[in-house]
Formats: C-alpha cells, sequence, structure tokens
C-alpha cells in the first residue's frame, strides 16, 4: 500500500534577506519551523535547513531498517543510537552523507553488527532514493 | 562558499514494528520528533517519518531554488508557496521504496507571467538538489500556478 506524506513551506522576499516557514506537517508532529539561507548556509541558529531534515529523515529510516534486520536475524536490538551528518556544497549539492550507529545488541558479535548495519545502509527506502550522493559513509560500533 | 554540515541522530528503542525512535535536529536543535512503523506507514497519529521529513526538506530547498531563479530573471518573488507530497509504495521485488515527490508552487511575483513562473520552476526543479538527488529511486513533478496580485 502506497503511503503519501504532505508539507508545505512558504518563502517570503528574497533568497538572501527573505524568510521561510515549513508549515504544520500533515502528521502534526512539527511545525511550524522557520527556515532561512543565512541558518542554511551559516550558522543555523535555532533554524532547521532541508540538509538537516534530510538527515532525521535518513537517520530514522535507517535505525528501522537495522531495527528489522537485527529481530529477523534472531538478535533485536535493545537500543540504537544513529546519526546522519549531511555535508552540501554550495555549487555542486549533497557531496556526503556520514552515518554513525551505536547498538546495544544482546546476542551478536562486532562483525555481525556490521554486516547488518551495511544491509540496512544499502536497502531502507532512504538510502536507495539518495544513491546519487557520491558519498555514503557508514560506522558501526557494539555499546 | 564553504561546504554546509548538519546533523540529526536517532535514538531507537525496541523492535521495528513495535518499537519507537526519537529524531532530533543535532545542528540546530529546532525539533525533537517522535517515530515509529505504524506511523509511517499506517496513520501518522501526531508521529513523523523520514518520508514527511523528506517533504519537508524538498517543500524547503524547492521554495528557495525558485525564490533564486525568479530573481535571476530580473522579477523577484514577493511570495512563493510550495506544497509536497512523498509517496512511498512497495515494488515488485524490491520491496518499499521512494517512488515520487510532487511539488506543487505557487507564488506572487510582480512582473511574471505565467509562461515565465512555469520556466523558472522547471529551472528550479533542475537546480535544487534536492530534486537532483532522489531522481535515484523516485520520479519529480511540478505543477506551477503564478497568483493574481503580483
Amino acid at each position: 500500500m502506497a503511503t503519501e506524506r504532505t508539507v508545505s513551506a512558504t518563502w517570503q522576499g528574497s533568497l538572501l534577506e527573505g524568510a521561510g516557514t515549513i508549515h504544520k506537517a500533515g502528521s502534526g508532529a512539527f511545525g511550524p519551523l522557520a527556515v532561512s539561507w543565512a541558518s542554511r548556509a551559516e550558522s543555523p541558529d535555532g533554524k532547521t535547513s532541508p540538509e538537516e531534515l534530510i538527515a532525521a529523515a535518513h537517520a530514522s529510516c535507517f535505525s528501522m531498517a537495522l531495527a528489522s534486520g537485527l529481530a529477523k536475524a534472531g538478535t533485536p536490538a535493545d537500543r540504537l543510537d544513529t546519526s546522519a551528518t549531511v555535508t552540501f556544497q554550495p555549487g555542486e549539492g549533497i557531496t556526503r552523507v556520514a552515518l554513525t550507529v551505536r547498538g546495544a545488541v544482546p546476542g551478536i558479535d562486532a562483525a555481525g553488527f556490521a554486516a547488518q548495519a551495511e544491509q540496512a545502509k544499502a536497502g531502507c527506502p532512504v538510502s536507495r532514493a539518495l544513491a546519487a550522493v557520491p558519498e555514503i559513509t557508514l560506522h558501526a560500533e557494539l555499546v | 562558499m564553504p561546504r554546509i554540515v548538519r546533523k540529526a541522530e536517532v535514538a531507537w528503542e525496541g523492535s521495528t514494528a513495535r518499537g519507537s525512535g526519537v529524531a532530533s535536529a543535532a545542528s540546530s536543535g529546532a525539533f525533537t520528533l517522535p517515530v515509529t512503523l505504524a506511523s509511517r506507514i499506517d496513520q501518522p497519529d501526531g508521529k513523523t517519518s523520514p518520508e514527511e521529513l523528506l517533504a519537508a526538506a524538498h517543500a524547503s530547498c524547492f521554495t528557495m531554488s525558485l525564490g533564486s531563479e525568479l530573481a535571476r530573471a530580473g522579477t523577484p518573488p514577493e511570495r512563493i508557496d510550495v506544497l509536497c507530497t512523498i509517496t512511498m509504495d512497495e515494488v515488485e521485488g524490491r520491496g518499499h521504496q521512494i517512488i515520487h515527490s510532487a511539488i506543487d508552487a505557487s507564488g506572487v511575483v510582480p512582473g511574471c507571467d505565467a509562461a515565465a513562473f512555469a520556466q523558472a520552476a522547471e529551472a528550479a526543479d533542475a537546480g535544487c538538489p534536492f530534486s537532483a538527488l532522489i531522481k535515484a529511486s523516485a520520479t519529480v513533478s511540478v505543477i506551477a500556478n503564478l497568483e493574481e496580485g503580483g
């Protein structure tokens, strides 16, 4: 079954001096969120940006895929702490996503965890949507 | 221009089906959001999902690209509104995939006509970093409507 998620945004004024708003999301989970070019390209100053939202999407998608893979392998995770860091080079685009995951997973060894993490990185829907990113790195460790 | 780096974190506890996660904006601190599988593939129930976060990313990225294109054409916008809908579906033999992003853009743009607005929207789709990226697995459609009052 297809799932759809909708969000709208408004921009007023010029790119450099204007400001944008991401309106309340369809789920109601967030918004309104302020965005601006300065907060995107320079210091965040409490405002989110497309790159930070992509990082949140990728980290959450990867976490679900990894939790699913670990459960299927008979070693469900107690807890996974994932971060995604998105690098954007103006003029080039998004050049890198760095995923790191620290897992508390009873009954698995480091090699098994690393293999599951690689599978999640390769297979999660956001990873596949972002397959054109030149570099997606992964660091996985057990805690 | 120096590179831009933004980070987000997710803490997930338990299984995919019954567990839950919290996604937080590590760079800006702008949000801390619950995510679950049920809210991702069934009813949102007040929780976000990777696809909703991508929709927010695409909508905000596209507004900036479109504003930039209109300014370059000599008709800076007063206001741009962009609605983005991301669709994920099961694809035969390939599991769940993000298959489509639908952009619906409207704007109040003094001195711009409908054809020029549509052209700027096409250029924004070509230039928006996010539009370029997700074409690895998804199609992107763009509808552009110029509003009265421009």
